[in-house]
């Protein structure tokens, strides 16, 4: 049985190609359902985000599924094959799990180590599981997956570190404050980034937003977006007075917040730290803020140079984080390869038990006299001694080194029992037997 | 004796410095379990001397001062399991390690002059040992707390930024610290006074005893160092002085603490042998 990876990704997409091919957008769970009605392959899972739309499938018979998952993807999406055709990859077995691994880390990620992806790695299989449409390989691989993302995470600073402006702001207010409950926040400007950090501060518990705007139709819209309240600009001052945390983002050109302004709001009385993120361009902050001794003020560069700082640290990251990979990656091939010895084997003690059998049966004239419990004992005396004697051979078959090894030996053992003659009948041990019901030559 | 302890206490050391660059986990856990062993050994050495002389030994300068580092040690742990937090550990161990190299290598003869034989005494030495281990925690935390803020203000996120708790909780460790300190500062200041009224009334010529006034050097340091810590904690419930300003005070405080108890008690004190 073979894992066969098809998909797309940043890497190799464009993005309105990766939109076309997204499956996140509607159901994954139906795709994946659909999907497994339409292939012949016995395992899928469907791994959808922003950035790839992947499939995996364990396959017995890899290219005809490939061609059946490019008809799916063309039927599934409208598209015409060409128009993916040159951005989709393929990966088989140990490339393919290579992959999985790598996405589930991070390290595939467009923003590397970012922590969201092994959740939907999860999510993926959770969502294939649900519907029964995962076997023992896909379920194998993606366990595999979800400890080499949590190795990586514990073992590594790969995920460590804002690696966005908000992000870094909100990460900066934690370092001062600790925790963010209880804290007042005031945003002044109604803007894109001005919300996102505020909905940052939000889901880290602030117990208040303060929204101020020239225009306070947009400061209302924001306000009920984030769950605050609006304050009028000439109020601005006194909002100050009360918040520990001040948001600026608005688009004008000249500062708004002057060193006499904050000392007006701060004057020698304070002690608690004001944490003032300016984020806008030009400044809306004069930058003499920051002399004041208990505000501490950061402004869009100087969150960027944090970001920054951070994406070349998780570089840093990136060599001990694949090291990890190729580690399980190794172990994890070991143990798919010793799994392709599972049809010969089970051929193998199939050939084994039907002699018993047959033997058992020419005896069975000779054996009329024996009591029920004596026939049952021969029974299961026969059927210990096959046991004891596959068991040695079963290991060394599983345990071989590479892949060539075994192909030879499975060939030998195939040969020396003509187990592909009349290999076990379907239904006979589970599915991966498959292979051996064609007749062999050489 | 004492030696065991020290070691321990070292390789602690080690092992937290080795948490506090890596930030492995791992190591953390191990310098935790380490630090416990250390100071359960440090328990039993005090156990041991505490048989031996029938008191808990404090009545000579390198008895204390190990009893001061097994205090400090303890309150450190207890810190630790309540906040969580293991960052502060690369900073007290070499604290701990200092002191405890005083008695390891001149252990002292516990010598008790039959004076000081009196359970005000125990009171007003073991308080004030565990006053002064409260507010090296204080001290360390202060410091700290100055580095961190610095570095936020700069805009320099090093080092230091990454591995060092927020403001708010060193400041609130801080204050713990400085309370917890004050609280058996005062113990051990009011029953010293009491327990000299009493000693000058039972053995009226001894010199020791007539030689304690404010004008020994010991006593007045003493009395200054309450002064400072009572500011400290008056500061931050009625005017609000937390954060930097308190982080300095503590800073400051504990530096006159160790002030009088390293070269005063070694070279001036007319009053108090140690």
């Amino acid at each position: 049985m073979h894992l066969l990876l098809l998909g797309v990704s940043h890497r190799t997409a464009p993005v309105d190609l990766r939109e076309r091919l997204d499956f996140s957008s509607r159901d994954v769970g139906t795709a994946v359902e659909s999907l497994a009605t339409r292939s012949s392959a016995t395992e899928s899972v469907v791994l959808s985000t922003c950035n790839r739309s992947e499939i995996y499938v364990a396959s017995a018979e890899p290219p005809r599924a490939r061609e059946e998952l490019i008809a799916f993807l063309s039927d599934y999406h409208q598209l015409t094959r060409e128009a993916f055709l040159p951005h989709l990859f393929t990966h088989e077995d140990t490339p393919a799990a290579h992959h999985l691994f790598r996405v589930a880390a991070g390290l595939d990620s467009l923003v590397i180590g970012e922590p969201q992806i092994l959740g939907q790695v999860k999510d993926a299989f959770q969502a294939a599981a649900e519907r029964r449409c995962t076997g023992p390989l896909l379920s194998k691989t993606f366990h595999w997956a979800f400890g080499v993302g949590k190795r990586v995470r514990t073992e590594t600073a790969l995920g460590e570190g804002a690696v966005s402006v908000s992000f870094a702001a909100v990460a900066l207010a934690r370092k001062i404050f600790g925790r963010l409950e209880g804290r007042r926040v005031l945003v002044v400007g109604a803007g894109e980034i001005g919300a996102l950090t505020a909905q940052h501060l939000r889901s880290h518990g602030v117990a208040e937003i303060a929204i101020t705007n020239r225009t306070a139709a947009h400061a209302d819209a924001l306000a009920s977006q984030v769950a605050g309240h609006t304050v009028a600009w000439d109020d601005m001052a006194h909002a100050m007075a009360r918040a520990d945390i001040v948001v600026t983002a608005t688009g004008s050109q000249r500062p708004i917040i002057t060193r006499a302004d904050v000392e007006a709001v701060t004057g020698r009385k304070r002690i608690d730290p004001l944490f003032i993120i300016d984020i806008a361009v030009p400044r809306d902050v004069d930058p003499a803020v920051g002399e004041i001794e208990q505000v501490f003020l950061y402004n869009v560069d100087d969150l960027q140079g944090i970001v920054h700082e951070n994406l070349a640290r998780r570089g840093a990251e990136i060599a001990r984080a694949e090291a990890i990979v190729a580690e399980e990656l190794a172990r994890f091939t070991s143990w798919h390869r010793s799994r392709r010895a599972i049809p010969t084997v089970v051929a193998l003690r199939q050939r084994f038990d039907d002699i018993r059998r047959a033997e058992l049966r020419r005896l069975d004239a000779k054996l009329g006299g024996l009591t029920p419990e004596a026939r049952a004992r021969i029974d299961e005396v026969t059927r210990l001694i096959v046991e004891k004697l596959l068991l040695e051979p079963t290991e060394q078959l599983k345990a071989l080194p590479d892949e060539e090894t075994q192909a030879a030996y499975t060939e030998a053992v195939n040969r020396l029992f003509r187990l592909s003659e009349d290999a076990a009948p379907p239904g006979a041990g589970d599915n991966e037997s498959a292979p051996f019901t064609k007749p062999r030559t050489g | 004796m004492n030696v065991l302890p020290l070691v321990l206490y070292a390789a602690a050391g080690i092992a937290y410095a080795v948490h506090f660059a890596t930030r492995q986990p791992h190591a953390g856990r191990v310098a935790t379990t380490l630090l416990i062993f250390a100071a359960l050994v440090h328990t039993f050495v005090i156990g041991m001397q505490t048989m031996e002389v029938r008191h808990v030994p404090f009545a000579n300068p390198s008895r204390a001062i190990s009893t001061f580092v097994w205090l400090l040690a303890l309150s450190y742990l207890y810190l630790e399991t309540t906040t969580d937090e293991r960052a502060m550990g690369v900073f007290i161990m070499p604290m701990l390690m200092g002191l405890q190299a005083i008695p390891a290598l001149s252990p002292g003869v516990e010598n008790i002059d039959p004076v000081l034989d009196s359970p005000w005494f125990w009171v007003h030495v073991s308080s004030l040992l565990f006053a002064y281990a409260s507010f090296g925690l204080a001290g360390v935390l202060g410091l700290t707390y100055v580095v961190q803020f610095k570095e936020i203000k700069k805009k320099h996120l090093g080092y230091f930024y990454t591995r060092l708790p927020s403001l708010q909780t060193l400041d609130v460790m801080n204050a713990r610290a400085v309370a917890i300190g004050w609280l058996f500062l005062t113990v051990g200041v009011v029953v010293g006074a009491i327990w000299t009224a009493q000693a000058r009334a039972a053995v009226p010529d001894d010199p020791n005893l007539q030689a304690m006034s404010l004008n020994d050097p010991k006593i007045f340091v003493a009395v200054l160092t309450w002064a400072v810590y009572s500011f400290a904690v008056l500061a931050r419930q009625v005017m609000g002085w937390t954060g930097r300003r308190a982080a300095w005070l503590s800073a400051l405080g504990f530096a006159i603490v160790l002030l009088n108890f390293l070269p005063i008690s070694y070279f001036v004190t007319t009053s108090h042998t140690f």
